[in-house]
């Protein structure tokens, strides 16, 4: 009789691999951070990976991107690269507080974040001390839920680098805060950033995050962002997602609003292999506002599933939902927008509108725009379409003497105009410009 | 609800017990459970030829895996407690005898509202089980009516009849829209199924008649199972109506119908269906569950399929009636009003399988929801790669009346060929409080207003049924709105 060796899940590797790092690499945080991490382990094994079967996952095959061949990136390599060719991948222009990370850890070194102003701190969660340390590990994970989403748990699990990002009440961020993510890695390697903003009364604050691969190694990147927006304050949050085809990406991106806040979120993804966004906003309380904004630019076999949750439990709220899609190659989107109105959240005024082109026969389009809703004096609506350009409107322009291409650049401008357009900062805006007529 | 209204359900649940509801117990009713000595019992019963019960045997075995947990269909928005399979009896024969001596014992507020639906005397007492002489007059009309049908070769007959007299057509085309592997409800249907209709609408022929009158004379009683076949061969075309708007009851909790549409080369179908069942009392008690898989193929070039439907009652209405746009240039349309009161739970929609080429789909939903009452619309438009230029276009508006019930939206879109065109609109709002007073500044009050506002939201719908049911279906709606506003 031999004996094989049983197959390994990947769950368990998993927790194969917490029980290897807890106490050796990711020792030296606190005893809450530590406790934290071992709730999200068992949260993890319990609900193990999403699979086919999983209506919220659906139409993307997440799990097919792990494999017992992972492991947790915690290691630190020494810098793949110097401070100029870092900040050649900045997008120029824009003046900010910059802070680079390699592999979800910051390297000060790379990064300026001096001057911010009086009392806002941002640093590494491990350097966060005294009470507001204290503060700022307490409040992680309280937004999103390691219990609810095995990639939260799986990033909680292995906490160690985080950013906080604190502003106090009353203060103005004069310049947005740059955070350039830089990944490096060897092949499956399990990277997983981590960010926590509070923006205090009255507060306000703008954040860009850019999300590159430094090389064509399949990263599994999880991300976990939690966005806390208290009473009167306005918390704006640019990303642009430029990874390499063959990495995978799940974004789990939480906000939280207080009354009379404002928040915004624009995602432009421009490339990457899969990529999956999660993001819940809750406005928990009167007189909020919320922008949800994705422009996605899908090419080669790219697949980009953003799939996002504003739950509505206060009165008097307003939202509004833009995804726009176009889809060139084997590209597939996915689309998946939840309306939540409570019982009693009466006065809400939600949008939605999801608009996808597809541009050739390979390309996929999956859109699922959902309102679930409990009160009666709500307006609410969504919308959908896909569809390729318009033939009549291309002859028009070809009839008028321009070519091909150029015809189908004005269209496609045209189409994502709107959304491009909401970016407020214009040297942002110009660069994804510049990609989409690139792509072109 | 309105105290009358609730009192008028409640009184309509307990009557059974008053006027004790006569349970046949002689041979014709099977014991309670299911296994396949049932099974085989049914089929005996019905005197099915052996390659039925053959079929119904294997859709029962493939019934017997889904038991597992996670394979039971928990994926609608509906709540509601597990059902108990082994304690429920799969065969009674339609049941004669009567319940009533004269109308003049029937709950008389169940009579005005037949009234005030306009249903004629003789069907009131057909529908409330009077003991009346009006077999006579069926089957002098029925006679009439299937003359002048098998005159042009239409076959319309109940199903057990068809398995006898033509079952080439019945193995061709039965499970061939809905296999037995579809869903649970499809595959205990197809083990269990009791009785339904059979329809047969030969090439070039065009059917004079709705055929819902036919139906609504001939066919009460079908049972808990049913099963609905159509076939309409190349460039027929058959209008065909279920249910009807008189308040129905029954005794049995659970229901779970197949109803199949074929629709070869340009031949159309229009399926229309007014649901009416025993909503429940006022906690939502004894009502029934209504789980029916309705589908049709549109398996030739420029055939037609059309779904319309009114659903008032059930206390779950799961319910998807799709089209399979197979063949080119096909046309699939669904509109449908849902509306929910009380306790009611509805997830309805539709699916739209574009694989054709330059096939269209229309998809209107309506739903307006009151009371505690939670209303849901799901629907999949797929456009598969080889589907070249269909379009689509679906629009579902909800109306909430009342701040205790729920609306909500789940579709589906699925685009795999970029010479799509899909758009889907949706929008939820109540009742504006403008247009209340519009109509009160011309001396309309509160309830008329209401009346007035939620039948002109669903007119386009109504409007799609045959004129008679048109008709009846606004008064049900009215009827059905009374008292659950304000």
């Amino acid at each position: 009789m031999t004996t094989i060796e049983s197959p390994h899940r990947v769950e368990d590797r998993i927790s194969e691999l917490y029980s290897m790092l807890d106490g050796h690499t990711l020792n030296g945080n606190s005893a809450a951070l530590k406790n934290l991490r071992k709730k999200a382990i068992e949260a993890f094994a319990a609900q193990g990976l999403p699979t086919r079967k999983t209506e919220a996952w659906k139409y993307t095959p997440v799990e097919k991107k792990l494999s017992v061949d992972h492991t947790v990136y915690h290691e630190n390599r020494p810098l793949p690269l110097s401070k100029e060719e870092a900040h050649a991948f900045l997008v120029p222009g824009i003046d900010a507080y910059l802070a680079v990370t390699v592999n979800g850890k910051y390297i000060a070194e790379l990064s300026n974040i001096e001057g911010l102003p009086n009392g806002t701190v941002f640093t590494p969660i491990d350097q966060a001390s005294g009470s507001l340390g204290d503060l700022l590990v307490s409040r992680l994970d309280t937004q999103s839920d390691s219990s609810k989403s095995p990639f939260v748990a799986l990033n909680t699990a292995f906490l160690k680098d985080g950013l906080v990002l604190h502003v106090p009440a009353k203060v103005h961020v004069d310049k947005p805060i740059y955070v350039l993510h830089l990944f490096d890695t060897d092949a499956h390697t399990i990277v997983q950033p981590r960010m926590l903003c509070v923006a205090e009364r009255e507060s306000e604050v703008t954040l860009i995050e850019q999300y590159v691969s430094l090389n064509e190694a399949s990263h599994f990147i999880n991300v976990v962002s939690e966005w806390a927006v208290s009473q009167q304050a306005t918390f704006k949050h640019y990303q642009i997602q430029d990874l390499n085809t063959a990495s995978t990406a799940v974004f789990n991106q939480y906000a939280y609003q207080e009354q009379h806040s404002y928040f915004a979120t624009h995602t432009s993804t421009l490339k990457g292999g899969l990529i999956r966004n999660n993001l819940e906003i809750v406005p928990d309380a009167e007189e909020c506002e919320s922008h949800l904004l994705g422009f996605l630019l899908g090419s080669g076999t790219m697949h980009v599933d953003n799939h996002t949750l504003v739950d509505h439990k206060k009165p008097n709220c307003f939202s509004n939902e833009l995804y726009k899609n176009i889809l060139d190659d084997q590209s597939t989107g996915v689309f998946n927008g939840k309306v939540f109105v409570h019982q009693d959240a009466q006065k809400i005024n939600a949008y939605q509108s999801n608009k996808s082109i597809t541009l050739t026969n390979k390309a996929r389009m999956y859109s699922k725009p959902e309102l679930e809703i409990y009160a009666d004096d709500v307006r609410c609506s969504h919308g959908a379409t896909t569809g390729q350009l318009d033939a009549e409107a291309l002859f028009y322009l070809r009839s008028r003497g321009l070519s091909q291409k150029q015809a189908r650049s004005i269209l496609l401008k045209a189409f994502a105009h709107d959304v491009i357009d909401a970016i407020e900062f214009e040297p942002l805006r110009d660069y994804v410009d510049s990609r989409l007529l690139e792509s072109l | 609800m309105s105290q009358s209204d609730t009192d008028f359900l409640q009184e309509v649940a307990d009557s059974d017990y008053k006027y004790g509801f006569v349970t046949d117990i002689e041979a014709d009713t099977v014991p309670k459970g299911l296994n396949e000595a049932v099974i085989r019992l049914i089929s005996e019963k019905k005197e099915e030829p052996e390659w039925m019960l053959e079929r119904r045997l294997k859709a029962f075995r493939h019934w017997l895996t889904l038991q597992e947990k996670d394979k039971y269909p928990r994926w609608a928005h509906i709540k509601y407690p597990d059902v108990d399979f082994q304690n429920i009896s799969y065969y009674s024969a339609p049941n004669n005898k009567p319940k009533y001596e004269s109308l003049d014992e029937v709950d008389p507020e169940l009579l005005e509202t037949f009234s005030k639906l306009g249903i004629s005397l003789e069907e009131q007492k057909r529908l409330t089980g009077v003991a009346v002489d009006i077999v006579m007059d069926s089957v002098s009309v029925a006679t009439t009516f299937s003359d002048q049908l098998a005159e042009l070769g239409i076959i319309f007959c109940s199903f057990g009849e068809a398995v006898e007299k033509h079952p080439e057509l019945i193995k061709k085309y039965m499970g061939s829209v809905v296999p037995y592997t579809d869903n649970f409800y499809a595959c205990l249907n197809s083990a269990v199924f009791s009785d339904g209709s059979f329809c047969y609408i030969p090439k070039g022929v065009r059917c004079p008649m709705e055929l819902s009158t036919y139906f609504r004379i001939n066919e009460a009683g079908t049972g808990q199972f049913e099963r609905t076949l159509i076939i309409a061969e190349e460039g027929s075309y058959v209008s065909y109506l279920e249910g009807c708007t008189a308040p129905m009851r029954d005794e049995n909790q659970m229901h779970a119908a197949i109803v199949e549409i074929i629709a070869h080369k340009d031949a159309e179908v229009k399926y229309s269906t007014i649901q009416n069942w025993y909503p429940g009392n006022e906690e939502g008690k004894g009502g029934i569950y209504n789980f029916v898989t309705k589908r049709g193929i549109c398996a030739g070039d420029n055939a037609k399929i059309s779904w319309t439907q009114l659903e008032t009652g059930s206390a779950i209405t799961w319910k998807y009636p799709s089209v399979i746009l197979k063949g080119d240039h096909s046309v699939g349309e669904f509109y449908s009003v849902a509306f929910t009161k009380g306790k009611q739970q509805a997830d309805t929609g539709t699916k739209m399988i574009h694989l054709g080429k330059n096939t269209r789909s229309t998809i209107i939903s309506k739903g307006i929801s009151a009371g505690n009452s939670q209303n849901s619309y799901r629907g999949l438009v797929k456009v598969n790669a080889k589907a070249e230029g269909a379009r689509n276009f679906s629009q579902c508006d909800s109306m909430l009346l009342g701040d205790r019930c729920g609306a909500h939206t789940f579709p589906y879109l699925e685009i795999e060929n970029p010479t799509a065109q899909v758009e889907h609109e949706a929008t939820t709002s109540k009742v504006g409080e403008d247009q209340i007073f519009y109509c009160n500044q011309r001396g309309i009050g509160e309830e008329e207003a209401i009346k007035l506002i939620v039948n002109g939201f669903c007119k386009d719908i109504l409007a799609k049924l045959p004129m008679e049911f048109a008709i009846e279906a606004q008064k049900l709606l009215a009827i059905e709105l009374e008292g659950s506003v304000g």
